[in-house]
């Protein structure tokens, strides 16, 4: 059960810096931008490539890799986001607009082999594939009955002081104050003479960077890095945490990660293993009964 | 502007799309037409292009060498995605629309229970080249359990491979007891993790227990956790993709020493690789071992090194296989080329005498369709490759 614990809150803080980045967006912007869980996948497969690939160092591909899912969320902005913000469409084009995106994404990387037109950007096809050993230091202790993985347990501490440095970013600084304004109301800020576009193509860069990265820890730490982790691992889950927390809140999204690892691991452990999926999304079924709002999130009301 | 950019965009995505399929460029007058679906991408996508060229290997040697009788093959790759409804989708579209006179594939048994009643009810030969499940052969439209005259496997069956491997490790280490961890959600997977609990207890091997997960599980050291606890001499893995090398990478962390046993999914150098130093000794039943000698197998992987730069595959000798099986069916066929219709028809009697020499071994059908070989035991050896534990000949 120890074991099971520490597993709860590494797959927890996973799923919170990747809920994370998904909450600041729709906080701002009131979307749900569905090419965040292509962009935690993009993350993982260019600081893959460029370790195997281009043999460059872990270190400086993970800067690369950072900096390219920060590129991506630029894209996002400019090509899903901001012509259908022009145009007034509602949510709903936006969140398809990101659909297809993460599809283009996915394809890209799939097609990615030896003499394709991707070969530059990823050489495995659909195959799994994992971080060459010795990549980072990655020794395991066996302390009394548990495994403690460094790379599992260096997750913890990382995901946290990112979280906590975004929140204090959001709530104590000039650029935090601007997002929030633009998250209020994108007119009044506007006219307030907050350039809403950078702030929104900020959000969007923060994001993704974020995302990028969780992508990078997961391949680190699960030793897969596919086209399909995005989709096939966090994506749903990724909603589920921040329904939980309570949409568009950041502490939400760090506490629903954690609660989701763990309702996930006890419905293993108490329940058996085939009802897993099933016992998390009855948590989050009563979660959207009892109080829709999600744990930190403001009382639900229409907009008129 | 934003309209080009939207039509570039969207051409972009049908080029993406459509970068999966080949066909032969030139006319002749004669040409053999096959389609293969397979899962190029999605979860079978470890196999699917490992499959796609071997066939197409065998294709491009038939045609240098004047073809069959002076007529060509013409071979087209098409991508089911690992999906069930696609892959019947595309029976359907390569039976009616293209007029393939035969079809290979699907790569996946899932998807294969999808596209075998469709080529079944429209009366063409269809090889299935890797999948292994139950149902497959003669009954593909089980429950109804009348045998399927025009479904053919070149692939070994798991019912045939699971128990081979269970057995012969039993008879090397005697083992007590084992778990099985098993994906539930798809039927390979599930089809493996049945045949494991229905075999385990004849070579006196207690299961205790049998742990199951969803392919979609982020992580599965949760579930390998509650197996090693139970410290068995054995694990058994029947999974898809990527999943039992991140298993075997866990339970080794954890300490567990035991032995891996596996089905189909582990007969990949993909997976091999992906597992490392942690899957080295892990065993499985195959179809096909690399490092045979006999003459077919040595000349095939000699031209696939040749063609390719890299060794080729369990899938890829299988596709291989399945593409000199219809050659040399087509060529006793004595097919009109104007008669869609018959010509399926004398292939699919052809195929059912069809006795060649593949990379697999000597190869012949079996009274229900199902291949008759060699099964070959192999291990990981710890490096992305795999080492030769046994040879059980055909019975």
């Amino acid at each position: 059960m120890d074991q099971q614990i520490v597993i709860a809150i590494f797959i927890g803080s996973i799923y919170a810096l990747f809920a994370v980045g998904y909450t600041l967006v729709f906080g701002i912007l009131d979307i749900l931008n569905l090419a965040h869980s292509a962009v935690f996948m993009l993350g993982a497969a260019i600081t893959y490539s460029l370790v195997v690939n281009y043999s460059q160092s872990f270190w400086v591909a993970c800067v690369l890799g950072v900096a390219a899912s920060a590129l991506m969320g630029l894209v996002i902005e400019h090509i899903c986001l901001r012509p259908l913000r022009r145009r007034r469409a509602p949510p709903i084009a936006a969140l398809i607009s990101t659909i297809g995106l993460a599809l283009i994404i996915v394809a890209a990387i799939e097609q990615g082999r030896p003499g394709t037109i991707f070969r530059w950007l990823w050489l495995d096809g659909a195959n799994s594939v994992r971080f060459p050993d010795g990549t980072v230091p990655n020794p395991t202790w066996h302390v009394a009955d548990l495994t403690l993985e460094a790379s599992k347990v260096a997750i913890i501490p990382i995901s946290i002081v990112l979280m906590l440095v975004l929140g204090y970013v959001m709530r104590y600084t000039q650029v935090g104050r601007g997002l929030r304004a633009v998250a209020e109301n994108p007119r009044a800020a506007q006219l307030l003479g907050l350039d809403v576009d950078r702030m929104i193509s900020l959000t969007l860069i923060v994001s993704s960077a974020l995302g990028g990265f969780a992508g990078i820890l997961f391949g680190i730490a699960l030793g897969d890095i596919s086209p399909y982790i995005g989709r096939d691992y966090v994506e749903v889950r990724g909603l589920a945490v921040i329904v939980l927390g309570g949409m568009g809140s950041i502490p939400g999204a760090v506490v629903g990660g954690y609660l989701l690892g763990l309702i996930e691991v006890l419905a293993l452990v108490v329940v058996g293993s085939n009802a897993r999926a099933g016992v998390a999304f009855a948590a989050l079924f009563l979660m959207l009964v009892l109080r829709p709002q999600g744990l930190f999130g403001a009382q639900l009301r229409d907009k008129v | 502007m934003k309209g080009v950019r939207l039509v570039s965009s969207l051409v972009a995505a049908v080029v993406i799309a459509a970068c999966g399929s080949s066909s032969p460029s030139g006319p002749t007058d004669k040409i053999i037409k096959l389609g293969a679906i397979l899962s190029i991408t999605g979860a079978g996508g470890v196999y699917g292009p490992q499959g796609r060229d071997g066939m197409n290997l065998a294709v491009k040697q038939i045609n240098a060498a004047g073809g069959i009788s002076g007529a060509k093959i013409q071979l087209s790759i098409n991508d089911d995605a690992s999906d069930k409804a696609q892959a019947s989708q595309l029976a359907q579209k390569l039976i009616q629309q293209e007029k393939d006179v035969a079809l290979l594939g699907p790569t996946l048994s899932n998807s294969a229970v999808g596209a075998h009643p469709v080529a079944e009810k429209l009366k063409t030969p269809i090889l299935a080249v890797s999948t292994t499940g139950i149902h497959i052969v003669p009954d593909c439209n089980f429950p109804d359990t009348t045998p399927c005259k025009y479904v053919f496997r070149d692939s070994l069956g798991e019912q045939t491979a699971i128990p081979a491997n269970i057995k012969s490790y039993a008879d090397d280490a005697h083992p007590k007891t084992g778990v099985l961890l098993v994906a539930q959600d798809d039927k390979f997977s599930s089809d493996g993790g049945k045949i494991v609990q229905d075999t385990v207890a004849t070579y006196g091997i207690n299961l205790l227990r049998t742990i199951k997960f969803n392919k979609a599980e982020a992580d599965l050291s949760s579930y390998v956790t509650i197996a090693v606890k139970l410290k068995p001499d054995v694990i058994f893995i029947t999974s898809l993709g990527g999943i039992p090398a991140k298993i075997m990478t866990e339970a080794r962390k954890q300490n567990w020493t035991g032995q891996f046993l596996g089905g189909n999914g582990f007969n990949t150098a993909t997976v091999s690789k992906q597992a490392g130093a942690n899957g080295a000794g892990a065993r499985s039943a195959s179809a096909w071992y690399l490092g045979n000698n006999f003459n077919s197998n040595a000349e095939f992987v000699a031209a696939y090194r040749a063609e390719y730069g890299a060794d080729p595959d369990q899938f890829a000798a299988q596709g291989y296989t399945a593409i000199k099986v219809l050659a040399d069916s087509a060529k006793r066929a004595n097919l009109s080329f104007t008669n869609i219709a018959g010509d399926r028809d004398k292939l699919r009697a052809a195929m059912e005498s069809v006795n060649i020499d593949s990379p697999l071994g000597p190869f012949q059908f079996t009274s229900t369709h199902d291949v008759k070989q060699t099964v070959w035991v192999i291990a990981m050896d710890g490096q992305g490759s795999f080492t030769l534990v046994h040879e059980i000949k055909a019975s």
